[in-house]
């Protein structure tokens, strides 16, 4: 059966993947490309975020009761990684490739050790807790992640 | 509960950073003593200088940046957080300190007092980090291999430094012990189930974090600690036991299990998506190549009975796995941990009102790269010199002093700037919060 843990995670992996592409882009030079990946990238996370806000985090805050744990901690990193994309993409519309190496490279730090936390404490604590509730939510959280695509 | 109320509470800059400022100095100071006793400290692996080197490269530059490592991912990585970390943190960076410059000055018999000094700050840091490391992780579960393998590895330290004092009372003569022996088994803790158990626990999480690779295989992961501490238990007995076979087979396990983890690590950043390797990477590949060459002298030794006796080879493989392996493996990581910390603490410092510089404006490319080029001639150079040590010694030794101080100058730099804007920030805060009152 899938499990939040291993769902979201795989969200994670599609994000990092276009995360590498813009990467190749801005390194060859292709900045039309660069620019059209860094949307998709940009969309997919920001939608991961919402998933999570909206749906997720409120669900498990519900159920357990702490409204002030891991959830408000994550809330406060995706501010932080709100801001780093935002930076990227002004580099990225400046066409300056050191700007946006810098911001990436932190927005990439920043994004995988958030992801470390998630994939190893918060997710693993909402299959735990949210057990009874995973049937229904799952297929809450696929939809809503599928709104980036669109 | 206890990891999940401290999940957010990332440890002070200054507790890790301490220690990484100062593991230069050490490396340095090993560079130091190459240049200053030339040629005569690669006669054997036994000479004074040589076991001074190696402990201050093992102690001083490795344990010191390992511990601080630990203090700033034990919350990340297990959510396990150590109670008043800046305290901890400087309780045991001193005592550190002073007993690795305690060590060193034992081997080379500057006084009596040393190795007892060296035993008491050394054994009284690490013990003191070991205790608040195990209460922070009590009751964590091991619910990833890196979790694991943190654990195992703590342990495989205590062990490690437990022979190392056995060693140092063996040395003096209060009381009598194998000294081959015991050696031959604490460098199998040491640099086996500690230095690697850790190394690869890290590699995990950060290997594919860093340059976007595949993870690990699942079973590589899950088995590989296990089969390393285990691999260098049962050694460790056979040695004790004497049944030289079976400890040699064991050995060699261990090595070969060292091989294996350095090849993975390869395949997995062969298929590394991002653009092309940054220096971090180049350090990584570096320090896994180093590691298969020296794998494979051992592999060579084992082959051709004759080169056991030659004196060169465990020369030359102390310097592919301390300097080539665990020192640039150590440096590339410290690329991406001293930046990245330095624009979160920045970053949080500023409440997303003044925005922090990023990666790459803390510590730019060019400047690391410098010093990876330093660090490839001083492998080089100390390879050639274990071959031709009157000519190349001291060159080898400049080449590391060299080396130590763009690493030194990079990472002071980069806590320059931290300081620097850190000003700034409480400046604009400050402003900010004027003009909201006015």
């Amino acid at each position: 059966m899938t499990t939040i843990r291993d769902f979201m995670t795989e969200d994670h992996r599609r994000c990092d993947d276009v995360f590498a592409e813009v990467e190749q882009a801005v390194a060859s030079g292709d900045w039309n490309a660069a620019a059209e990946s860094f949307g998709r990238f940009h969309c997919g996370v920001l939608q991961h975020f919402t998933t999570e806000e909206s749906l997720l985090f409120p669900t498990f805050e519900e159920k357990t009761g702490m409204y002030m744990g891991p959830t408000q901690v994550m809330r406060g990193e995706h501010v932080q990684m709100r801001e780093l994309m935002a930076a990227a993409a002004e580099s990225l519309a400046a066409k300056d490739a050191d700007g946006y190496s810098g911001n990436a490279e932190t927005l990439l730090i920043m994004m995988q050790q958030h992801n470390m936390k998630e994939e190893n404490i918060l997710y693993p604590m909402c299959d735990q807790h949210l057990a009874e509730e995973s049937e229904a939510l799952l297929p809450g959280l696929q939809a809503s992640l599928a709104e980036a695509g669109k | 509960m206890q990891a999940l109320l401290s999940f957010e509470q990332a440890p002070p800059i200054a507790a890790p950073f301490r220690f990484f400022l100062t593991a230069p100095l050490f490396s340095g100071l090993a560079g130091l003593l190459l240049v200053v006793n030339g040629g005569e400290i690669f006669a054997s692996r036994w000479t004074p200088g040589a076991l001074a080197v190696t402990h201050l490269l093992t102690v001083g530059f490795m344990l010191q940046v390992m511990l601080g490592a630990m203090i700033q991912i034990l919350p990340v990585v297990a959510g396990a957080n150590l109670r008043q970390p800046l305290r901890v943190a400087g309780i045991v960076h001193v005592l550190m300190l002073l007993g690795t410059l305690a060590l060193a000055g034992g081997f080379l018999g500057v006084s009596e007092a040393a190795f007892p000094l060296a035993i008491s700050f050394l054994g009284g840091g690490v013990i003191y980090f070991l205790l608040m490391a195990g209460l922070s992780l009590r009751g964590v579960p091991s619910t990833s291999a890196t979790i694991a393998g943190i654990k195992r590895a703590l342990l495989a330290l205590l062990i490690a430094v437990m022979l190392g004092f056995s060693l140092t009372g063996g040395l003096e003569g209060r009381w009598p012990i194998p000294l081959l022996e015991v050696t031959r088994v604490h460098v199998a803790w040491g640099l086996g189930a500690w230095a690697t158990g850790l190394l690869s626990a890290v590699a995990y999480v950060v290997v594919p974090m860093f340059q976007i690779t595949p993870a690990y295989p699942a079973w590589f992961s899950r088995t590989f600690g296990i089969f390393l501490l285990a691999a260098v238990a049962a050694a460790s007995l056979a040695v004790f036991g004497a049944v030289e076979w079976l400890a040699a087979l064991l050995e060699s396990t261990v090595v070969w299990l060292a091989a294996g983890y350095c090849a993975t690590t390869l395949w997995l950043q062969s298929r590394s998506k991002r653009a092309r390797p940054d220096t971090t990477q180049r350090f990584w590949r570096l320090a896994m190549l180093c590691g298969l060459v020296a794998c494979a002298l051992w592999g060579m030794v084992r082959l051709l009975p004759t080169l056991a006796d030659d004196v060169a080879w465990p020369l030359l493989f102390g310097v592919l796995v301390l300097v080539g392996g665990f020192m640039s493996v150590i440096s590339g990581m410290l690329y991406k941990i001293v930046p990245f910390l330095v624009w979160l603490h920045l970053q949080n410092r500023g409440q997303s009102r003044v925005v922090a510089p990023n990666m790459k404006a803390v510590l730019a490319e060019g400047k690391m790269t410098r010093h990876l080029y330093a660090h490839c001639a001083t492998c080089c150079l100390l390879l050639l010199a274990v071959v031709w040590p009157s000519l190349l010694t001291r060159p080898a030794g400049l080449a590391m002093l060299v080396a130590s101080a763009f690493l030194a100058h990079n990472l002071i730099s980069a806590a320059g700037v931290y300081r620097h804007h850190a000003a700034l920030v409480d400046a604009r805060l400050a402003e900010l919060a004027a003009g909201g009152a006015g």
